[in-house]
């Protein structure tokens, strides 16, 4: 009887815990995607009368080739590869080394989480100067070490597009990794670190065995971030290639935005943005169940 | 013509008041419910022409109030010319609480769009004419401008409204036009021997060969923004399959099937094989490779003639440019005069406007004042017939005034002229003409099947 | 603890040593150099950003930029519109988020897992495509053109990441301190504020960070829901400044900076903050 109340009292206290949460994440995000969803059986402008056509822009999704969502795919998945096992070991790294508390650790904390803070544009603007065929400095550097047969006009051929987007993005999001990283290897306390030591493990052991299993949570959560963060990846794509050349560099987002935008198909949009949040989301559980599994 | 302005004016002054008669017994009630509500106090005046009476306030004594988004931000080049129209609109209808927003160009695509699907719009909203505004139009989201259109046509030739004309129907102001203008460093023309823009498309080749000989590269565009290709394109097969063929095409009356376009195509492609562009264009974006050719790196640069103003402001540049047409290739087919461009720049008015007519007339006015300053600073041809002293418009927009003087035809630029979905297949095709990715054969094919 | 903390560096040889801090150094300017080239580039003309003096210090100094950047517009309302809808956004989506971690990670019942994985959804939408329907709702209920317009989703589109981080950090603290506070008659309620709150001050600074990083830069939702320029935030303000057919950049650098450097300096103070609250926080395992 007693429990009863209880388990009802508990089921009240979860509700109220919940609430706050569950009424933004429901009326700005959930909702917005029951829309999207039915809007993508529709052929639709985003003004005028739409028609219902079932599932027809899924199916066109996928086998008209001038839309580019297989394009787009595959440059996010590989954005998303180098993210996970070159962007994050970095990050790990970094926040490994800054967790052994060297001297002015918290300048080089600071410094490495800058990237991060300042505007894409500006980001943009400084990775187009390094790669502009004319002045930049990339080409600027081949030419003073003899290696003119390097050069490249970075950002307009399709063997390098991808990789000039690449590079960059990695490189702004490093710091971005690394402080949460960072914050789960203080979290591993000094009294753990000590005792391990004492044993005579060497920094790297300690790192190894004690500190990366106990913030495994957190490398988790960087690891649905890279993931999901690349398959949405947008703003550096704009700035450096506009997804060209001949849209050999587009990315979902980009695709998505023009239908919707530009091309006027807000149905096929709405198809994109389903078709990602449930890539996103499959990716995110699929990402959760190996971190369990190696448990 | 001004008396007759005046007196429709004045005729509708009076319906108005009639209306506001009838509906006087309802006023005190409005001012009752605006002080009731805080929130609604915002724009007060707005309330009483909310109310379901919907009287068309064309009167001069009732207050209304207006609403315009637009995209001359503060460092665009029109900023000024919306400054000073405004501000004499202002000073005339001070009784129209005119209030006035800026965007940046391509977020504002987005916006407006959103903005339609919404019915969030303003009063006044400014659009890109033909494809970009038809949508809305078929929507029915776009007030009708025929009537309001009567007052104005003297200053206003019903042929510069043509790209905003739907089954006959007037929908939009246009204010300021721009073609593509090929303009030249002459300091680089003259180092090969040439002291003006050569005439003909034989003389023009020759021209680009000494240039490259002399380690200078003819043509300066921007790979990375398609349209800046599409400048260099249509302009070649405007001039070698003739004018009508293009236009229609671009208004999908005619297909894209057309061997004239196929040649064309392959002609401007040689142009890229033949090395007359700069190779790193390809990764460039516009504001590059236009300050690159302001740099005196390429000989000539085909853009837009929003681009004088510029030019013209640059003190060391501007004695070195000129500004012609491109040379006619097939004489057979078409001819000079025929040229790329024409009004787009467009003020359209909110079907969903509670003040509609009174902003239909206030968008004419203000159109005809928008184009009278723009001109003046030299962002622009004017649609409206100018008026006034123009002796100060710079020299390079005298010469494209005087080059569309004797025009035989316009063309718009194909991504505004197509819809949105078709202008967007096409660019992508450009793309890879550019890059050589597709030939003339593969261009007209791919376009020919993929275009609805 | 001081002792202690060097302890590690310590043992470490020498040489190694070395090596480290030449490693650190380095990234450490690479990291830096982005600062370097946005306060150059705000202090250049268009001929000097674009081929003629690309990385150098300005030839002449065009401090001009500044006063064009914040004469046009009115970017120091814009920067107050900023900071005041981030700011507004953290605190919501923080607090909802520490709620709602609370009940799914250190609460049994049967749908916590499946809540999580609920919440987990907001990572994998993209913006654009919630413009238009959020929009729509916005409009039909008059919510346009106010703060509280980009505060509510800003918060929500914070809420996943929020939880995500806040869920990492919340398991790290042992069910043993609860148990002891059930024990001693607190309720789940009492538990939350008087045990979990205090315990997960090093997760708020993190969480904030990358709210904050969402919220400031944010350009979709505040270009197409703010259409008047008193509630206009800094990023479509900059953005602003480039003109359909013509653009300075120079303001465009001028007005990032003004953007950029109070973030680096607010920054500054908080990693301190953040080191602090991990030291005072720390939980013994």
């Amino acid at each position: 009887m007693n429990k009863k109340t209880a388990d009802i009292q508990k089921g009240i206290t979860i509700f109220l815990f919940l609430l706050p949460a569950l009424l933004l994440f429901v009326s700005i995000l959930i909702a917005p995607i029951a829309v999207s969803v039915y809007r993508s059986m529709y052929d639709w402008n985003g003004f005028s009368e739409g028609t219902f056509i079932g599932f027809n822009n899924y199916i066109e999704l996928f086998t008209n080739g001038s839309i580019k969502f297989m394009v787009g795919l595959k440059n996010s998945l590989i954005l998303a590869f180098f993210s996970v096992f070159v962007q994050l070991p970095f990050s790990l790294f970094l926040a490994l080394l800054l967790g052994r508390r060297p001297k002015k650790e918290r300048f080089f904390l600071s410094v490495f989480f800058m990237p991060v803070l300042i505007s894409t544009v500006v980001i943009g603007q400084l990775w187009l100067k390094i790669y502009n065929p004319d002045y930049g400095l990339l080409n600027r550097f081949l030419d003073a070490v003899n290696l003119g047969s390097w050069k490249h006009v970075w950002v307009g051929e399709v063997k390098t597009a991808l990789g000039a987007i690449i590079v960059p993005t990695i490189w702004q999001y490093i710091g971005y990794h690394m402080l949460l990283m960072y914050a789960g290897v203080k979290g591993v306390s000094t009294d753990l670190r000590e005792a391990a030591m004492l044993d005579g493990a060497s920094p790297w052991q300690v790192d190894r065995y004690i500190v990366i299993p106990i913030i495994k949570p957190i490398i988790r959560v960087s690891v649905i971030f890279a993931v999901t963060g690349s398959l949405k990846t947008y703003d550096l794509v704009r700035i450096l290639t506009e997804g060209g050349p001949f849209q050999t560099t587009e990315v979902p987002s980009t695709l998505l935005e023009n239908m919707l935008f530009l091309r006027n198909r807000y149905g096929m949009g709405s198809t994109i943005s389903v078709m990602l949040i449930l890539l996103c989301f499959a990716f995110a559980l699929a990402i959760t169940a190996i971190f369990r599994e190696r448990d | 013509m001004k008396m007759k302005r005046i007196v429709s004016t004045l005729l509708a002054g009076v319906m108005a008041m009639s209306l506001v008669a009838c509906a006087g017994s309802s006023a005190p009630a409005d001012t009752g419910t605006a002080t009731e509500q805080p929130a609604a106090t915002e724009q007060p005046a707005a309330e009483p022409a909310a109310e379901p009476a919907a009287v068309e306030n064309t009167d001069s004594s009732e207050p209304i109030s207006l609403t315009m988004w637009c995209i001359a931000t503060e460092s665009d080049s029109n900023r000024h010319a919306y400054e000073a129209a405004i501000a004499d609109m202002q000073a005339k209808y001070p009784n129209i609480n005119f209030t006035w927003e800026a965007f940046e160009n391509q977020s504002y695509k987005t916006k407006i769009k959103a903005a339609v699907s919404a019915n969030e719009m303003p009063d006044i909203f400014f659009t890109w004419s033909c494809a970009f505004l038809g949508d809305f139009v078929d929507a029915g989201k776009v007030y009708c401008l025929d009537d309001a259109y009567q007052n104005w046509k003297s200053e206003l030739p019903e042929n510069m409204l043509g790209n905003t004309t739907y089954d006959g129907k007037h929908y939009g102001v246009p204010t300021t036009m721009n073609i593509v203008g090929l303009f030249a460093n002459m300091e680089l023309l003259e180092q090969v021997g040439y002291t003006e823009i050569p005439g003909t498309y034989d003389e023009f080749i020759a021209c680009c060969d000494k240039l490259k000989a002399a380690g200078i590269i003819p043509f300066g565009c921007a790979g990375k923004e398609t349209w800046c290709v599409t400048e260099y394109l249509e302009s070649v097969i405007e001039k070698s399959a003739g004018a009508d063929t293009l236009n229609d095409i671009f208004l999908g009356r005619a297909t894209w099937d057309n061997q004239d376009v196929t040649d064309a195509v392959d002609t401007f492609q040689k142009l890229v094989t033949d090395g007359y562009f700069d190779p790193s264009g390809i990764g460039l974006t516009n504001d590059e490779v236009k300050n690159n050719f302001m740099a005196g790196k390429y000989a000539f640069y085909m853009n837009g003639t929003w681009n004088c103003a510029d030019f013209a402001a640059n003190e060391e540049f501007f004695p070195k440019v000129k500004v012609g047409e491109f040379p006619v290739i097939n004489a057979d087919k078409a001819k000079l005069g025929q040229l790329i461009g024409g009004p787009s720049d467009t003020l359209a008015v909110a079907a969903s406007s509670p003040n509609a007519a009174a902003a239909a007339d206030y968008a004419f006015e203000l159109g005809k004042l928008i184009c009278h300053y723009g001109y003046l600073d030299g962002c622009g041809l004017p649609a409206w017939t100018p008026y006034g002293d123009t002796s100060s418009v710079n020299a390079l927009t005298q010469t494209v005034s005087e080059i569309c003087s004797k025009a035989d035809s316009f063309v718009l630029f194909g991504d505004t002229a197509m819809s949105a979905d078709d202008a967007n297949t096409y660019l992508s095709y450009v793309d890879q003409v550019y890059g050589c990715q597709v030939d003339g054969k593969a261009f007209t094919d791919g376009l020919a099947k993929d275009i609805r | 603890m001081g002792n202690t903390n060097s302890d590690i560096i310590k043992k470490t040889n020498p040489a190694a040593k070395v090596l480290m801090y030449i490693f650190l150094g380095i990234w450490a300017l690479i990291n830096l150099f982005p600062i370097y080239f946005m306060f150059t580039f705000s202090l250049k003309s268009n001929e000097e950003i674009f081929g003629a003096n690309i990385v150098g210090l300005p030839r002449e100094w065009l401090w001009t930029n500044y006063t064009r950047a914040l004469g046009t517009g009115n970017m120091l309302l814009y920067f107050f519109n900023s900071l005041l809808v981030t700011t507004l956004a953290i605190a919501i989506s923080l607090f909802a988020a520490m709620m709602a971690t609370y009940a799914i990670t250190r609460i049994s019942w049967k749908l916590n897992k499946l809540t999580n994985a609920f919440f987990m959804l907001g990572l994998t939408i993209p913006i654009q495509a919630s413009i238009v329907p959020v929009y729509v709702v916005l409009s039909k209920l008059h919510w346009l053109n106010k703060y509280s317009t980009l505060i509510v989703p800003y918060s929500a589109f914070a809420l996943s990441m929020s939880i995500l981080i806040c869920t990492g950090f919340m398991v790290e603290i042992p069910y043993a301190l609860d148990e002891a506070a059930r024990i001693d008659g607190c309720s789940l309620t009492g538990t939350f504020f008087r045990i979990i709150l205090p315990l997960m001050k090093p997760a708020v600074s993190t969480v904030g960070v990358y709210s904050y990083l969402q919220c400031w830069n944010e350009f979709m939702f505040a270009n197409v829901f703010i259409s008047d320029s008193q509630h206009r935030t800094l990023p479509v303000g900059i953005k602003a400044l480039s003109g359909a057919y013509t653009t300075d950049w120079g303001p465009i650098g001028a007005a990032l900076c003004i953007a950029t450097f109070p973030t680096l300096i607010f920054y500054l103070f908080l990693s301190g903050k953040i080191q602090e609250s991990f030291i005072a926080g720390a939980v013994k395992g």
